[in-house]
């Protein structure tokens, strides 16, 4: 009985642990969603709004975090929106469009629906290579971002080479 | 003095120019590094908002290339935890000072710190730290103080060669001054004026001193006219005061009147041979003293001399020790008597209390000399020149024994004009013995 329950605990325990290091990878993953509005240019024109749109496809964790920043931050005068789309039909206009690791969808069907002039962010293994113009990816217990440079351009995004210095470059 | 003045203003000029320098290159060192500092936050904000201090560390590492002196750069975060950190291979490095967190730049013994803050919009992010080694300045303070040293040194040569030359010019002026006052001085001549040119100070100097001696020789020429107005005047009043004191002497057989006449006539007698002495003098300085030259026997002469002293003195008794053996030679018998008389009183007037004076002559192949001996207070070592010149007296008897100080003068001038000699002598352990020699040998003839 009571080495149930002591296994018990330390199941909790593991998946509490585990819970909080994937809520602090979230943080850092909507932090550096954040900052890369720095180093981005964005055609002024294009999503013809007055805020800052943010939109994520699908339920996520990173949802929460970006949340909190919205609350307290603004990209240069705007107010951050963030925006949840629950089908690949429902992506409307908006500046960032993160792409989460557990998405029921297929990367194409996202891709396809996404307009001209969204920079499209992914956070699993390979989606960089199949068409997202970030993607983060861990490299030696660290946070680190691809980048695919022909989604950029295709996307009509300016990048500061200070941003691509710093990103892991795929074709 | 000259090259010390100069030392002193050059070493503070120098001091002043290698502080400045090192100063100004401080100051250039310390722009240098911060500008590298804000130009390194900068290109570290991406790196920092994204914690990638790989990045970070890679373009720290770019520092190797660009100064040789740069050992050590840290970027640290926020919270000041480091983020990213360069280091030159082979360079042991500290900590870096605490107070560099308020303050941008920082020089220690050998090490150039500076820090700067890392902004991105309006937030500090972090902040950067450049550590620089100041071998250059090691360098740049030798380089400095070899420059000045040799630069000294060579001042110091040329302020003590420039020294040398001007002080050897003024002093070989002032040496030519100084030679001419004591030419002047022991000859009396005072007709040597000095060359002079120049406008400076030393050619003030010389000027006043020419100046000076054309007054002195004009006071001179005017007291010698005085001396031979003064004594030809009182000589002839005299003349008429002596014959009819005379005549009265002859006349007068009363006493006590008899007396009377004839003091008054011994000092008529004295009073003349002062006029007389002053006459000379004043003969001798204008040139017109004349000798009238005849052969003489000498040693007659010298007999009749003491004889004629001995009548007037009552005090002393004159012996004649040697003699010449009857010598003849040419001069002016009148005047060698008065050499002989002069000598011969002076001898009794300089000898009180004592009563002898002795008189030898002795005769060589050339001259013949006379030699008057007392037993007096003799004559100090450093007068025996002196006592000759004009108007000298003896010192301490110039109270005691009255006279002008001009009886050697005229001998000397006298026998000087015999082409002769006189001198004085220590003599025993009391008195002195004043010599005069007489050449044998004159205008060619041999006696």
């Amino acid at each position: 009985m009571l080495k149930r329950s002591l296994s018990l605990l330390l199941v909790c325990f593991i998946a509490a642990t585990a819970m909080a290091q994937s809520r602090k990878e979230a943080n850092l993953k909507a932090v550096f969603i954040y900052n890369f509005t720095r180093y981005i240019e964005w055609d002024s024109t294009s999503p013809g709004v007055n805020d800052f749109l943010i939109g994520i496809i699908g339920p996520s964790s990173v949802t929460t975090a970006l949340m909190e920043i919205a609350r307290t931050n603004r990209v240069g005068h705007k107010r951050i929106v963030i925006r949840r789309f629950d089908k690949p039909e429902d992506i409307s206009t908006c500046h960032i469009l993160f792409i989460p690791q557990n998405m029921p969808f297929s990367l194409a069907s996202v891709l396809e629906r996404t307009p001209k002039g969204v920079l499209t962010v992914g956070e699993a293994n390979g989606f960089a290579k199949q068409g997202t113009a970030f993607n983060f990816i861990i490299s030696r217990d660290k946070l680190k971002f691809e980048a695919n440079l022909k989604s950029l351009f295709v996307a009509g995004l300016k990048v500061s080479s200070q941003l691509l210095k710093l990103a892991v470059i795929v074709d | 003095m000259q090259v010390f003045t100069s030392l002193i203003v050059l070493g503070l000029c120098f001091g002043i120019f290698i502080i400045t320098d090192i100063r100004s290159y401080k100051l250039r060192k310390e722009n240098d590094l911060l500008s590298l500092a804000q130009l390194l936050g900068t290109s570290n904000i991406s790196a920092i908002e994204f914690q990638d201090n790989e990045a970070a560390n890679a373009s720290l590492a770019d520092l190797q290339h660009m100064s040789d002196d740069i050992v050590h750069a840290t970027i640290a975060d926020k919270n000041g935890k480091l983020f990213a950190r360069y280091k030159k291979p082979g360079v042991q490095i500290g900590e870096i000072p605490p107070s560099l967190s308020r303050r941008k730049s920082l020089f220690t013994d050998n090490r150039f710190y500076v820090a700067s803050n890392i902004v991105s919009g309006n937030e500090v992010i972090g902040r950067i730290y450049i550590e620089s080694e100041l071998s250059e300045l090691a360098l740049i303070r030798r380089n400095k103080i070899e420059i000045a040293g040799i630069l000294l040194v060579a001042a110091i040569i040329l302020s003590f060669l420039i020294a040398v030359v001007i002080q050897t010019y003024i002093s070989r002026r002032l040496l030519n001054l100084v030679n001419t006052m004591q030419n002047v001085s022991s000859t009396g001549n005072y007709d040597q004026k000095i060359a002079n040119s120049g406008k400076d100070e030393i050619s003030i100097l010389v000027k006043e001193f020419n100046h000076l001696l054309e007054e002195v020789k004009l006071n001179q020429q005017r007291k010698d006219e005085f001396i031979g107005i003064a004594s030809h005047e009182l000589k002839t009043p005299l003349t008429s005061v002596k014959g009819y004191t005379e005549l009265l002497n002859m006349i007068e057989d009363k006493q006590p009147n008899k007396q009377y006449v004839q003091k008054v006539l011994q000092n008529v007698i004295k009073l003349e041979k002062l006029i007389q002495d002053l006459l000379d003098v004043s003969k001798i300085q204008s040139g017109q003293l004349e000798l009238t030259m005849k052969e003489f026997d000498v040693d007659q002469l010298i007999d009749e001399t003491i004889n004629s002293v001995q009548m007037i003195t009552g005090t002393h008794s004159i012996t004649r020790e040697t003699t010449s053996g009857n010598v003849t030679i040419s001069g002016d018998r009148q005047r060698i008597e008065q050499v002989l008389t002069n000598l011969l009183s002076n001898a009794i007037k300089y000898s009180p209390g004592e009563n002898k004076v002795s008189v030898s002559s002795s005769k060589t192949d050339k001259e013949v000399i006379i030699k008057i001996r007392d037993y007096g207070m003799g004559v100090a070592k450093d007068e025996r020149q002196t006592i000759f010149e004009r108007f000298y007296r003896a010192k301490g008897t110039s109270i005691t024994i009255s006279g002008f100080g001009l009886g050697l003068y005229i001998c000397r001038d006298i026998i000087k004009r015999h082409k002769g000699n006189i001198w004085v002598e220590e003599e025993g352990e009391k008195g002195s013995a004043f010599y005069f020699s007489l050449p044998l040998e004159q205008n060619g003839r041999i006696h």
